[in-house]
């Protein structure tokens, strides 16, 4: 017992009981993270700055704010709002992530804790999907898609974004399950537990933080994609990057109207990216191992 | 056995229900729990890769349908368009797209790496306002490579923020060396945080209880780190770098927003495919990217050979505790 309550001041770890550690830490943290943001943080200023306040250089970080950046990106002079393409967006995005799950939890379930034969192979075909460029798959793609009619239909990027996704998906579930202890699967079956209340109650809930890192990643590849969505969708399944590029392209010198469209097409993965923070945060607590 | 016929309607997975996990079973399970992946990848990837492939052995003849792509009169050319990409004027091109290939991927992939493990490593310790700095670190990854690519052509303008700081004027988006390293700033920039997502999630899946009973028997943290944070780790790192190797082995879009196409100092491999499909020329493009995936799949091939090869050791453990027990 001695040696156990004499241990914990030695660590770093021991959170309270070293506050001077923990607020090092915490102080190279704000400072990385102010480092990567200030870029954004002079985004987001100059979408609220007027034309000629986002022209200055240095960002004056005094000017009068204003919304009229946003109130141009909603089409107040130009009556084409982003509506739409974000709606589009949404479904594209929320309905692949949800499909790659679906599919990548079972697979890499397959490939970790039950080795298949021959499973490096299985791996490597799914990554082997990753490495022709993109461009070189968007003729072969359009053809296919304009034959079944499929062309400016948004439930063709979601098929596009789903197999665009799987192999990471599996790959990335993979790693994370194989973390999960044998024995817990084994007490699982022993007390007679199926193959789905094994995944319902067991895998799912251990690997959540991988799973929210997973999805997170899906969601965000495909609210981002560009090129497949550039030349496939037109003006009923257009996305939000498309959107966005389109109005860059006629409104490219208005630095705050740009800002402004920027920060708003970016505002969903940012929520999506504040949501999966909870289950990321989440370790892999050894009560429930136990 | 009567929960098990209740359940199995629910998911696809019926004969996966047996209450003994026996060998013979496994494969079948196994089987039908990848065969929807592969079913997904094979239709929507796979045919179009092969159909890419067959393009490069074709020239594009002169009729062009109303969307301007080559539907008919193409001529079969054999591997003609392949040996043009070694000869003359071409052949230099492509040799120096495929250094500034080789050169970015290397550069950015070690940058991203150190730059996002220390990430991970600061954003897994608990401290004041934790949920915002990583919601902060992670924004640049989130951000659309468009916006992000527009965001640094205004710091790298020639009377843009950069150039402030430095207190020196740098033409950072012209031909040179120097936009090299913008594109390798920016691109740093954007993707360390997607190194440090994985990496920190690998890191929230460690027991605690292990670094416990390390402090018990005396261990220093920077041990701690190299003998039980790095290698319980080490799956998920992998499975980053390599699926960030394959992106920026593919790299396009960055330095094309940034400093723009047909730039010799930025030019990758991805960049002259689509020179080349955007001249129409849609069969040398197929041929350019049929060997920029051969390069790709030979970089990922060693790289799981070389590295790799602890994940495979890790799936066997599992197969052999599971057998003694």
């Amino acid at each position: 017992m001695t040696a156990i309550a004499a241990a914990p001041p030695a660590s770093r770890r021991a959170g309270g009981r070293r506050r001077h550690t923990g607020a090092l830490w915490g102080l190279v943290a704000w400072a990385v993270g102010l480092f990567f943001f200030i870029p954004i943080a002079w985004m987001i200023l100059t979408s609220f700055h007027s034309e000629p306040d986002a022209a200055t250089n240095p960002p004056s970080i005094a000017a009068h704010l204003t919304m009229q950046g946003y109130r141009e990106f909603f089409g107040a002079s130009t009556g084409t709002s982003p509506w739409p393409a974000v709606i589009n967006s949404m479904t594209a995005s929320i309905v692949a992530t949800l499909l790659v799950l679906a599919l990548s939890i079972p697979a890499a379930y397959a490939l970790s804790i039950k080795p298949v034969r021959k499973w490096t192979d299985v791996m490597f075909f799914f990554l082997s999907t990753k490495m022709l460029p993109a461009v070189a798959g968007l003729l072969p793609i359009y053809l296919i898609a304009k034959n079944l009619g499929m062309l400016d239909n948004i439930w063709l990027m979601v098929i596009l974004y789903t197999s665009m996704n799987l192999p990471i998906a599996v790959w990335m579930m993979r790693s994370f399950l194989a973390e999960i202890p044998m024995a817990i699967l084994e007490a699982a079956s022993i007390d007679g537990a199926g193959l789905i209340t094994v995944f319902r109650r067991v895998i799912i809930p251990i690997s959540a933080p991988g799973i929210a890192a997973t999805s997170l990643i899906c969601f965000i590849f495909s609210w981002n994609e560009m090129l497949f969505a550039r030349v496939l969708t037109g003006v009923r399944s257009t996305t939000a990057p498309v959107f966005l590029t389109s109005f860059v392209t006629s409104q490219g010198l208005f630095l705050a109207q740009v800002c402004a469209a920027a920060v708003a097409v970016s505002l969903p993965v940012l929520i999506a990216g504040f949501a999966a923070q909870d289950k990321l945060v989440q370790g892999l607590s050894l009560g429930a191992v136990k | 056995m009567t929960t098990l016929t209740t359940e199995s309607p629910a998911g696809a997975s019926a004969p996966a229900g047996r209450r003994h996990r026996d060998v013979q079973g496994t494969g079948r399970l196994a089987v039908l729990l990848l065969s929807p992946t592969f079913l997904v990848l094979g239709l929507v990837v796979g045919y179009p890769v092969l159909a890419g492939f067959r393009e490069s052995l074709y020239t594009t003849g002169q009729s062009l349908d109303a969307n301007g792509f080559v539907v008919q009169g193409s001529q079969f050319v054999g591997l003609d368009n392949y040996t043009a990409i070694f000869h003359g004027d071409r052949a230099t091109a492509f040799w120096n797209a495929f250094f500034n290939t080789t050169f970015f991927t290397v550069v950015t992939v070690t940058l991203e790496t150190l730059i996002g493990v220390g990430m991970a490593l600061i954003m897994h310790h608990a401290f004041r306002g934790r949920a915002v700095v990583r919601a902060s670190i992670l924004v640049p990854w989130a951000l659309p490579t468009a916006i992000s690519g527009l965001l640094w052509r205004w710091i790298f303008q020639a009377d843009g923020v950069a150039n402030a700081i430095l207190h020196h004027q740098v033409l950072w988006t012209a031909d040179g060396n120097q936009s090299k390293v913008a594109v390798i700033i920016a691109e740093t920039w954007k993707t360390s945080p997607f190194i440090g997502l994985l990496v920190l999630a690998g890191l929230q899946m460690i027991p605690q209880e292990v670094y416990e009973a390390a402090k018990v028997d005396g261990a220093s943290p920077w041990q701690q780190f190299v003998r039980i944070t790095l290698p319980l780790v080490k799956p998920t790192l992998l499975v980053a770098v390599l699926f960030r190797l394959l992106d920026v082995l593919r790299m396009f879009d960055l330095p094309f927003v940034l400093i723009g196409a047909h730039k010799d100092s930025v030019q990758t491999l991805t960049m002259l495919a689509w020179n080349e499909a955007t001249n129409l020329r849609y069969g040398s493009a197929a041929a350019y990217a049929t060997v920029l995936f051969l390069y790709i799949a030979l970089v990922a091939y060693l790289f799981v050979k070389l590295l790799g090869a602890d994940i495979i050791g890790q799936a066997r453990q599992h197969k052999s505790r599971k057998a003694a027990a």
